[in-house]
């Protein structure tokens, strides 16, 4: 086996370089360029101007940055906390055999595959203050109190955008999950059967061990698609009112395409990589010592 | 027979012929990549510009227009990212003052001067070209006087409260507001969630009123500062409406669009919205039964310029530099195409201000005429996006969306505005 395997090496190199050279020339290299603007400042027309650190200075003094930070902080919260349970329950009950279980499986997968730009006009409309269907609803209940400007009130409205991220993006978790349970062997699960253990005890004790490395998986996606997210936003609110939604994805959009400084829109982007891989190697590192 | 031999021969006769049609071909057709943002929606564009776009295809077969259309709001940052990596069409609109400004530096552009006494100055006065002006050279003409301020109400629904004539008074406003928000009446419909609208149409007028019409010029010249106390007033002015509730109060996630909707579906009494308007509203008007006055915004105490009227010369294109001989031919014949005479009249008929000096047509409909005649009563003044430079109109379009949302005031931003001068 192992002799065969030596021998395609090779092959197995060259099949895998187009991809991997697609992925050096449009992913890798362009972070590298990245990171030589951030030390410039450069304003896209005139030459650019060496300032060594400064943007990365700017950045981490202005209030607004830190703003987005923390919003980013939320989506990533709200996404980990929520996507990830909500897709693995979901997953949990569409494993089972349950009549229409393949309606269900297309329904909660669809949001995924509708365009960001759809999702954002018409969860727009849902939150209108006016005649919303979320204000409407709860005002035909009797609940005129809790009537809000969902998209409107700097309060609120990072959490109203949250929502819809997550629930945008379950159905993605709920496939990745879906696909793992159908991985557990029948035998195991009724071998623990036998041996007593029902419900919750078995999917604690036996089915989440068995997909641990999927939900792993589950939540370094989760984190890396977090901290770039950007379309909903932009869409729902544009990072407004007066920064209450804005992300950093859209705090270097704004800095680099409308305000023209590329320079300490390059610093933000680096920012991005950079604090994204600290938090999966952190995330990676609880997961290996909870395993000890 | 058909042997090897022949149909080598045939071949190479055939691939000469195409070759040397082609290149025929190229010799007589001129390529011109154009880029715009009329998707069509107005009166100007659908009934004039577009049709003149058509026209002049029609009329020169041998110049051909590859067209992208691109709407306003992602055009600026689409051609503005483009220019940065310096790829930019051969012939583009181009926005007025420090939108095309760093176009003109980066030497992108080709000026006009060769060319320009063609327009200058019987049809187009020198002064009108301003804003495409660049050390006396002009980069771009424009086809039409933006003014971005007017405002629209419902004379029912002012009449509800008691209001037959538009206030004189800024004092006499808040009154009727406060009737209006007494009967349930939102007043004011606002739509800020793209964040130039209270910056364009607002501030733009009420600054150059309380300020003066010279005032940013001063101000970029060092000669005066944003912490002056005209331009906190005129913040101020802002922060009040959005204190006292006369805007609607999703008006940060709604766009300029679902602001004019409002108005139209009688759920405000009144908008604020520029020239581009005009047509629109004075249709949906008859179409709907609506009785609709048009004014400017009522006096404010202490105003050193109270018939200011912000405004800047708007759809403009721009010629790139370093086209083909040929491709340049075309363009300049496209240019003196689409900014004839009889553009400008045309514009005019509907409901168009513009910057030529032509007769205003004798059929020229009674609620535009009227628009005119309250146009004339005004001197223009600059808008502020067309004359601050990009990270102040940045740091004023956040500014005043955070004035509305009560976490900034008028000091913070005047202050916020002077430090990033």
């Amino acid at each position: 086996m192992e002799h065969i395997y030596k021998h395609k090496k090779k092959i197995i190199y060259l099949g895998i370089l187009p991809a991997f050279l697609l992925y050096l020339g449009f992913v890798i290299i362009p972070i590298f360029i990245s990171a030589r603007y951030s030390l410039v400042e450069w304003n896209g027309f005139s030459p650019p101007s060496f300032v060594g650190l400064e943007n990365y200075a700017e950045m981490f003094g202005n209030n607004i940055f830190w703003r987005s930070l923390k919003n980013n902080m939320v989506v990533v919260l709200a996404s980990v906390l929520g996507q990830v349970p909500i897709g693995f329950l979901l997953a949990l009950l569409v494993n089972q055999k349950i009549k229409g279980r393949h309606f269900f499986r297309t329904i909660i997968f669809m949001p995924v595959v509708i365009s960001a730009v759809i999702i954002s006009l018409v969860w727009s409309m849902v939150y209108n203050y006016n005649f919303g269907l979320l204000n409407n609803i709860l005002s035909f209940v009797g609940l005129e109190s809790w009537v809000q400007n969902w998209l409107s009130n700097p309060d609120i409205a990072m959490f109203s955008v949250a929502a819809v991220i997550i629930w945008q993006f379950v159905g993605l978790y709920f496939i990745i999950f879906l696909a793992a349970l159908q991985t557990v062997p029948d035998e195991i699960l009724e071998a623990a059967k036998i041996d007593g253990a029902q419900g919750w005890k078995r999917t604690l004790y036996i089915t989440i061990p068995l997909v641990k490395d999927s939900i792993l998986a589950a939540i370094v996606l989760c984190i890396s698609g977090s901290l770039k997210t950007f379309a909903l936003i932009y869409v729902m609110t544009n990072g407004g009112p007066s920064h209450a939604t804005e992300v950093m994805a859209i705090h270097m959009y704004d800095n680099t395409f409308n305000g023209m400084k590329f320079g300490y829109g390059s610093a933000v982007s680096i920012f991005i990589v950079v604090f994204g891989i600290v938090l999966v190697t952190i995330v990676r590192k609880l997961f290996a010592k909870f395993e000890n | 027979m058909i042997n090897k031999k022949n149909s080598l021969i045939i071949f190479i006769v055939l691939i000469v012929g195409i070759l040397f049609t082609s290149s025929v071909m190229a010799q007589e057709t001129v390529e011109l990549e154009m880029w715009h943002a009329w998707t069509g929606q107005d009166a100007f564009a659908s009934e004039v510009l577009l049709p003149k776009i058509e026209e002049f295809q029609k009329q020169n077969p041998n110049i051909k227009l590859k067209i992208q259309v691109i709407p306003n709001d992602s055009y600026r940052t689409k051609l503005r990212t483009q220019a940065a990596g310096g790829q930019i069409p051969d012939i583009m609109q181009t926005y007025p003052g420090s939108e095309v400004q760093p176009l003109v530096e980066a030497g992108l552009l080709m000026d006009l001067e060769g060319i320009i006494d063609y327009w200058t100055d019987d049809l187009i006065p020198r002064d009108s070209l301003s804003a495409y002006t660049f050390n006396d050279k002009v980069y771009a003409i424009p086809a039409k006087v933006n003014y971005t301020h007017f405002a629209f109400y419902n004379k029912d629904m002012l009449k509800e409260v008691g209001y037959t004539v538009w206030p004189e008074t800024y004092k006499e406003f808040k009154v009727m507001a406060d009737k209006l928000k007494a009967k349930n009446i939102v007043p004011i419909s606002l739509g800020n969630k793209a964040k130039w609208v209270l910056q364009s149409i607002y501030i733009s007028t009420i600054g150059d009123r309380l300020t003066g019409i010279d005032y940013l010029e001063d101000v970029l010249a060092g000669e005066r500062k944003f912490t002056d106390p005209a331009f906190i007033k005129a913040l101020d002015v802002i922060k009040e409406l959005a204190d006292e509730g006369y805007f609607n109060k999703d008006a940060n996630s709604l766009n300029d669009m679902e602001m004019r909707q409002a108005f139209y579906q009688k759920r405000a009494a009144i908008f604020f919205g520029g020239a581009w308007d005009i047509g629109g509203v004075i249709e949906t008007a008859k179409e709907e039964n609506m009785n609709v006055g048009i004014a400017t915004f009522p006096q404010i105490e202490g105003e050193v310029a109270p018939k200011a009227l912000s405004g800047v010369t708007g759809s403009a294109f721009s010629i790139r530099s370093g086209l083909s001989e040929a491709q340049k031919e075309a363009a300049i014949k496209f240019l003196k195409f689409f900014y004839s005479e009889e553009t400008y009249v045309d514009l005019l008929r509907t409901g168009s201000f513009v910057p030529a000096k032509v007769d205003l047509p004798a059929d020229i409909s009674p609620q535009f005429q009227e628009v005119i005649n309250l146009v004339n009563e005004h001197q223009i003044g600059p808008v502020y996006d067309a004359v601050l430079p990009i990270n102040l109109i940045q740091t004023i379009n956040n500014g005043l969306q955070s004035l509305t949302t009560g976490e900034m005031t008028s000091e913070e931003l005047a202050q916020q505005m002077q430090d990033n001068l």
